[in-house]
């Protein structure tokens, strides 16, 4: 995976496609092989960390059904991402003096990445209220309220109209030109994916079938077999 | 006659003994996913913990030799009655050592139990909970140091030296009722912060928590550290208020009553709590005090208090699962700021 690089992750059903993702993010440990990471300390093993330490890593991951905190609100699911907070000490939110001003500043924060993305008449409403697909950005800009560089994104087209599923891929390419971020996506609508991706890993069985370029890759005849086969 | 003034005393003492309760099951349960279905093991422990220790305490400290005349033993009981009258200081610094005491060895309880319940789903953390109290009632029934099932009596009320029972009453009643105020404000503090918000998330989606950095398993061992420590300390305030505990009072209807609360108050509502504890402490205390003077006995009120809470508990499910008040958003200055915002971008 380049830095700063847009690559697909496509593939049959059964493939291991989310099985990679969730090997990367700490929900199984590999049989074999490494999962290497370069991050603030240079290259590290981070298999066999725990989901959220691989998070502490820098990594966001996505849901093919949106995992937002259904009772809370837009904001509320925006604030719960900051690391270090120190309001979330159970000794220290108590003295609503020691976080108070973090809290501001975070929630500013939050409040601009609304505004750009267009959603800051949703800020104070329950997510539980919102469309698919806004569902989805809110899921996808929650992790720029952390440093974390890499994105794993689970299907961010499925059960959303093509329209929105190309507006989030647009906002994709943005992030990586204005926030620096990489992008990993597993994306079962290929003609709106390879629109985006620099680049296109191919699994079936669980093995790396092909890769390359969006265009090679979908003219390859072994990808086209194990689709229609 | 009516006694009104002992009605309210009485109701009172209980309704700030079963908000400690509520709420701390509110926050473990409705604020943070945590089903807790052993509440009373953690409310019997507390209790245990400030009768043992008050009573084999007060012995020891006038030189009797517990071996000998142990506070469950009828001389005991007799020496207590005795000694607890003595000296205000040891009453009052035995209480609120004990209390302190039944908050650290309840919460501890709490934390250690996280451990066994960490990676099952909410409905086995209830019954492993459910049975861990069932386990401590059956140990106690039988374990003679505490009583067996006669239980411990001649509790040191930190008030026993006052001489007025009135008095006495609204003493103890005025300490409850700012441990409740205490407990309360805790609670509302914890919930409406960043921590609180973090509960409401693992509590909405913990997969997603996790793949957020939050430690999960750390901050449920807390919630109920924090939730369970003030059950010990609602235990330790009702062996002083009755005098004497027994096992059979923590059988595991305590939790459901308990649970009837919050439903009826709203789940993740803190005032709601307090609003479904005095509804149904008040329905106790009426069925206890007036059935009897109003010659009613056809009926048993415990029948009818037991029968009430399950019924009560589905029609509310059925009906108004939000309950009375409805869970509000987290109240941080996050909202001030977001007004803010939403202002100046339309106007």
């Amino acid at each position: 995976m380049p830095e700063r690089g847009v690559v697909g992750l496509i593939g049959p059903n059964g493939s291991g496609k989310t099985t990679l993702f969730n090997v990367v993010t700490g929900f199984y440990t590999p049989d074999k092989g490494e999962v290497l990471y370069r991050g603030e300390n240079g290259v590290e093993r981070i298999h066999g960390l725990n989901p959220n330490e691989v998070f502490a890593k820098g990594i966001v991951r996505t849901f093919q059904i949106p995992r937002l905190f259904r009772s809370l609100t837009v904001l509320e699911n925006l604030l719960v991402t900051p690391q270090g907070q120190s309001g979330e000490n159970p000794f220290l939110s108590l003295s609503k003096r020691r976080w108070e001003n973090q809290e501001r500043e975070l929630a500013r924060r939050a409040l601009s990445l609304l505004k750009r993305f267009g959603l800051l008449n949703y800020a104070n409403k329950k997510v539980s209220e919102l469309s698919a697909a806004h569902m989805k950005l809110v899921e996808t800009i929650r992790g720029l309220m952390t440093p974390a560089k890499l994105y794993l994104l689970d299907e961010p087209a499925a059960g959303v109209e093509a329209a929105a599923a190309h507006e989030l891929f647009r906002l994709v390419r943005e992030l990586r030109e204005t926030e620096g971020l990489t992008f990993f996506i597993v994306e079962h609508r290929i003609e709106i994916l390879t629109k985006y991706v620099d680049y296109v890993y191919v699994l079936h069985n669980g093995r790396l079938l092909a890769e390359g370029k969006p265009e090679e890759v979908v003219s390859n005849p072994k990808v086209i077999e194990a689709y229609i086969g | 006659m009516i006694d009104i003034l002992g009605f309210l005393v009485s109701w009172l003492t209980l309704l700030g003994i079963y908000s400690i309760l509520a709420l701390s099951l509110n926050f473990e349960s409705g604020v943070s996913g945590v089903t807790n279905f052993g509440k009373v093991l953690f409310y019997g422990v507390g209790a245990y913990v400030a009768a043992a220790l008050s009573t084999y305490l007060l012995l020891a400290i006038y030189g009797i030799d517990t071996s000998e005349t142990p506070p469950y033993d009828i001389k005991g009981i007799i020496a207590l009655g005795h000694l607890s009258t003595r000296n205000p200081l040891v009453n009052l610094g035995l209480f609120a050592l004990t209390l302190i005491l039944a908050f650290l060895v309840a919460g501890a309880l709490g934390y250690l139990l996280t451990y066994p319940i960490l990676r099952v789903g909410p409905a086995f953390v209830g019954f492993t909970l459910l049975s861990s109290g069932e386990l401590m009632r059956i140990f106690l029934q039988h374990y003679t140091p505490l009583g067996a099932s006669k239980g411990l009596m001649a509790i040191p009320n930190p008030f026993a030296w006052v001489p007025v029972p009135r008095l006495r009453e609204a003493l103890f009643l005025a300490v409850v009722l700012s441990l409740l105020a205490l407990v309360y404000l805790v609670l509302n503090r914890l919930v409406n912060s960043p921590f609180g918000r973090a509960l409401k998330a693992v509590r909405d989606d913990e997969i997603a928590a996790l793949c957020l950095g939050k430690h999960v398993p750390r901050i449920k061992a807390t919630v109920l550290f924090i939730g369970s420590g003030f059950s010990g300390v609602a235990g330790a305030l009702l062996a002083y208020y009755l005098t004497a505990v027994n096992p059979d009072m923590f059988v595991p209807a305590v939790t459901f009553n308990v649970w009837a609360m919050i439903i009826l108050g709203g789940l993740g509502n803190l005032k709601g709590s307090l609003v479904g504890a005095a509804v149904f402490t008040l329905l106790d205390r009426l069925l206890t005090f007036v059935t009897p003077q109003i010659g009613l006995t056809v009926v048993s009120p415990d029948y009818i208090r037991w029968f009430a809470v399950g019924l009560l508990i589905v029609v509310l499910i059925i009906a108004r699962p939000q309950g009375l008040l409805p869970e509000e958003p987290v109240k941080t200055p996050a909202l001030e700021e977001a007004l803010r915002a939403a202002g100046e971008s339309s106007g």
